[in-house]
């Protein structure tokens, strides 16, 4: 889709921690380093997470779906209207808000259910390994190779876009992404000699799983999701931009930019804004996904 | 002391590892004449490997380098990557304890040894190639000509040992680093490579400085023998000075190690006298001697000042307050 | 080398072909064999799927040709002309029949699929092959001026920038380009003409390819810079190579690059599957004529020959790319080609 599976970005590690060949002043430098890379990001995050979700609660913003065509085109800083309004006269901040609330919990919800299926799919096929392995793997595979615009298009085209299809049609990409990681993991964690000691102890297997399997490749999942929430933002973006995503007139970031387009030329804001807006909360969440990595070691 | 090929005058080496120092070699100094063989043995950790990667220049930056490193009078520290590369592979070469993984995997042998020959010489790649065959010929490879074509997983461990020393002695060195050569490979292997290298050195009048751990190797095959411990010389003396019949060890921690190597004679089910305790800490080393915790006969000298290196009998140096008995044999 | 085995594992596997004949050991070959099998249950399976997608939807695609004002009855009658009313399964059952003998069917405007998908692919073939090429290439040479002093300038500035590349969106990265490039500086048209010379291909698809390499470009080179820097620090036989004497630059390109280069071209073939879906959002933007414009068309129009022609084409290119990423390693990496023998 529009980026690359995400397991691929993880397969670009963080760049790896120099040998500490450093004096005492260069190991505070690089201590500060390591702090400031994981606590900005996240701080940003967690700001623009306020802004979408708490921000209506506490202030009343102007509607991001319905404008008077009177105040149209408005610039940024105009009473009322931080960021102005579009064409229709629509509040552009509130849009950015909403949409970033709509960005978010599209996100968040296709990666927990990727975690939830996905991940119970790729431990299951790691861990038992044999047919089951096979098995899952051929439908991990076949859901992989099965391109999720299709199948969002033909879903929006069909039943209407909306926000739970969306859903739905990502998750089919999302949970072979998610079983594939965690099947990798598994595997390798099953290999260790511990765990064959445990098995040959006679540990029966679901206290395997829980016990060992599962607290080992939680750091993978958790700097997995951070990098696939951002993937996801980018691809329902790019579905709401073609119009089979969140329909309008509810604000998206995606509907932002498709209607910005025909204005291109004339005044860029109209597409700038809610690309720019995409891009910090994309960036930010990889480089905590970085960060995250960096503090619990490679992998 | 006229004429010798390497001299090393109070080396020094220290790394700057988590915002603390290490002292890997702290003050070392010896010389390598023409064609001998110095042996210089010492636990993991004793600055043996660093001592001589020092040398080579091939210690990552950031190291604090002191003191020097006279090779043929030019002196090697304080010269610029640049500079050194001319001496590395063709003064002076080196061969690593891990041949599985010191050659490159998806580059043939051959090529990779052609590769020592073009990096200072100006030959045609068909020339480089020929002598490259020629070198694995010297090195006792059989069906040369067909080993240059392959990889070196198709290699056995005595092979790719070889193909290391076919690259070392690529451009004819007169000085050759084994570092822990032979570690890798089963006794076998071990002995045919080291009467490999005695014999390569008779060859092509090479000087042989081989790093081990290993007591009797240096027994057997070197003229000269340095035993380190954390990062100092603690004894020196010819092989004959020191093992054999008529041999004296002096220091404490080399009678210790002569000590723990089980003899046949041994009587059964005794237990073997080892050496307690654990290597010292870097970056904390005791004052005084450093063997000093884990020596037997140490006093309380012993942990307050550090000895001193000092020609105590003719050639054969050592530093320690309460040396072993003369005629204490090995 | 972590980096290799953790993709290795993850490479489900699937797919095989071409590249057979290089291959001498036999290990190689089964192994490809069964890739070969394995890809023919993942195709079968996905256009099953699409074909179940698509009918289960209300079926409107005679509706579609017809036109708002069609009369009911016209419009079963269509449906009964275009096999549309036979079961899912059936239906199914013919394409596939059809597809094995080469015939991906007709679509509803009245072109075969053959004849679309034959006009439109390489056009997108173009697109992508721009694309994967220049960021490749640039990867490779900015990650090399990286990893030769980590942490330098050099690096940080790969650093951000692949930062940035990872992070942007391709279609709102695409209209910066517009912007710039198209509007402002004019140097190239907003919309895609048609492709038929070398200087079209380069006015044309330059800033569709750009659009869609820049995110490529930021994953390959963090990609190779993490294993370029990882080698040099890490491993014996870049040390044994300084040993002998050779100059920093030949040992990272000699010795580090040519290993790294693996786990660059896995990552390019599981990658491609990914590449065609952002291909069609990007064609729309630029209207450039290749199948990722057509298969939007064709979503919107119901028409279901295209449609799952085209997305016969998509899986054949992820299996495809599977596929290269174990071929990679069974045909380049020396030691799974030639196996281990001993003296």
């Amino acid at each position: 889709m529009a980026a690359p599976l995400p397991e691929v970005q993880l397969a670009t590690a963080a760049p790896p921690p120099l040998p500490s060949l450093v004096n005492a002043r260069q190991l505070r430098a690089q201590r500060l380093g390591r702090a400031l890379r994981l606590w900005v990001p996240a701080g940003i995050i967690i700001l623009i997470l306020a802004m979408c979700f708490l921000l209506p609660l506490v202030t009343t913003l102007p509607s991001s779906t319905n404008g008077n065509i009177i105040y149209n085109n408005e610039a940024p800083f105009s009473p009322g209207h931080w960021l102005g309004t579009n064409v229709q006269g629509v509040d552009i901040f509130s849009q950015l808000v909403y949409g970033g609330q709509v960005a978010f919990e599209v996100a968040v919800s296709v990666t927990a259910i990727g975690i939830v299926i996905g991940g119970t799919l790729g431990v299951v096929a790691g861990y038992f390994g044999g047919w089951v392995d096979a098995v899952l793997s051929r439908v991990l595979d076949v859901l992989i190779a099965f391109p999720a615009l299709v199948l969002a298009l033909v879903i929006a085209e069909g039943l209407g876009p909306s926000e739970i299809h969306t859903i739905w049609a990502l998750s089919v990409f999302g949970i072979p992404a998610v079983g594939r990681i965690t099947r990798g993991a598994t595997l390798t964690i099953r290999g260790l000699p511990y765990m064959t000691a445990a098995r040959l102890a006679g540990t029966r297997s679901w206290r395997m799983i829980a016990r060992h399997i599962l607290p080992n490749i939680m750091p993978i999942i958790v700097t997995f999701s951070l990098l696939g929430i951002g993937v996801v933002i980018i691809l329902e973006g790019a579905l709401d931009f073609l119009g089979y995503g969140i329909p309008a007139p509810t604000a998206s970031w995606g509907n932002m930019i498709a209607n910005g387009q025909q204005i291109l030329s004339a005044q860029p804001e109209y597409v700038l804004i809610p690309s720019i807006a995409l891009l910090i909360t994309v960036a930010s969440l990889n480089m905590l996904g970085d960060a995250l990595r960096e503090r619990w070691g490679t992998q | 002391m006229t004429d010798a090929l390497l001299q090393v005058d109070d080396l020094r080496v220290t790394f700057p590892v988590g915002g603390r120092e290490v002292r890997a070699v702290d003050g070392v100094s010896f010389t390598v004449e023409p064609g001998q063989t110095l042996a210089i043995i010492g636990e993991s950790g004793s600055g043996k490997t660093v001592c001589c990667r020092a040398i080579m220049g091939l210690l990552p930056a950031g190291t604090a380098i002191r003191g020097s490193a006279r090779l043929r009078g030019s002196e090697l520290l304080g010269l610029s990557d640049a500079e050194l590369r001319r001496h590395r592979g063709s003064d002076v070469a080196m061969v690593f304890q891990d041949p599985a993984r010191s050659l490159n995997p998806t580059m043939r042998a051959g090529v990779q040894v052609a590769e020592a020959i073009t990096t200072h010489r100006k030959v045609s790649k068909r020339e480089a190639s020929t002598q490259a065959v020629e070198l694995l010929r010297l090195v006792r490879i059989p069906a040369a000509e067909r080993r240059f074509h392959e990889y070196p997983h198709q290699l056995s461990g005595g092979m790719r040992q070889r193909v290391m020393i076919a690259i070392a002695l690529a451009c004819r060195p007169k000085l050759l680093i084994a570092d822990e050569a032979t570690t890798a490979l089963d006794v076998t292997t071990q002995a045919q490579i080291m009467e490999l290298l005695l014999d390569l050195q008779k060859e092509l009048d090479m000087a042989l400085i081989m790093i081990s751990h290993d007591l009797g190797l240096a027994a057997s095959y070197a003229d000269e023998v340095v035993v380190m411990y954390a990062g100092k010389i603690v004894e020196q003396a010819p092989a004959t000075q020191l093992f054999g019949a008529g041999g004296a060890v002096r220091m404490r921690y080399t009678r210790a190690l002569l000590d723990a190597i089980p003899h046949l004679d041994r009587p059964a089910h005794t237990q073997l006298p080892i050496v307690g305790g654990r290597p010292p800490d870097p970056t904390a080393l005791p004052p005084g001697c450093s063997f000093a915790p884990r020596c037997q006969y140490a006093e309380d000298d012993c942990r307050a000042k550090m000895p001193t290196l000092a020609e105590h009998t003719p050639s054969h140096r050592w530093a320690c307050w309460h040396p072993c008995e003369e005629g204490g044999a090995a | 080398m972590a980096l290799v085995q953790q993709i290795q594992l993850q490479t489900g596997g699937s797919g095989a072909r071409d590249g057979a004949r290089r291959i001498t050991g036999s290990p190689a070959l089964r192994t490809i064999g069964r890739r070969l099998l394995a890809a023919i249950p993942v195709l079968i399976g996905v256009t099953f799927l699409t074909f179940a997608v698509m009918s289960t939807l209300p079926n409107t695609t005679a509706q579609a040709i017809l036109g708002l004002n069609a009369t009911p009855s016209a419009v079963r009658a269509l449906n009964q002309s275009l096999g549309l009313n036979q079961p899912f399964l059936e239906r199914y059952w013919h394409w596939l029949v059809n597809v094995l003998h080469g015939n991906l069917g007709t679509s509803i405007e009245g072109a075969s699929v053959n004849h679309e998908l034959a006009i439109h692919v390489p056009t997108t073939l173009g697109l992508l092959l721009y694309a994967l090429v220049v960021s490749v290439v640039l990867a490779i040479i900015v990650a090399t001026l990286a990893a030769r002093r980590p942490n330098g300038i050099a690096d940080r500035i790969s650093l951000a920038v692949s930062m940035l590349g990872l992070s942007t969106a391709p279609y709102a990265f695409a209209f910066l380009l517009i912007i710039i490039f198209a509007v402002k500086l004019q140097w190239f048209p907003v919309l895609s003409g048609p492709v038929n010379s070398p200087a079209s291909f380069f006015r044309n698809l330059t800033l569709p390819a750009a659009s869609i390499g820049f995110g490529l470009f930021a994953i390959y080179t963090r990609l190779l810079r993490a294993d370029l820097v990882e080698q040099m620090q890490r491993e014996d036989y870049i040390v044994t190579a300084k040993a002998k004497g050779v100059a920093p630059w030949r040992v990272l390109i000699r010795h580090a690059l040519r290993n790294s280069m693996f786990n660059l071209i896995t990552v390019i073939g599981l990658n491609l599957g990914g590449l065609v879906g952002a291909a069609a959002i990007i064609e729309t933007i630029f209207q450039v004529q290749g199948i990722g414009n057509d298969l939007l068309t064709g979503i919107s129009n119901h028409d279901e020959p295209l449609v799952e022609g085209i997305v016969l084409v998509f899986a054949l290119v992820t299996v495809l790319g599977n596929l290269l990423a174990d071929l990679a390693y069974a045909v380049l990496d020396p030691r799974i080609r030639y196996g281990s023998s001993t003296s």
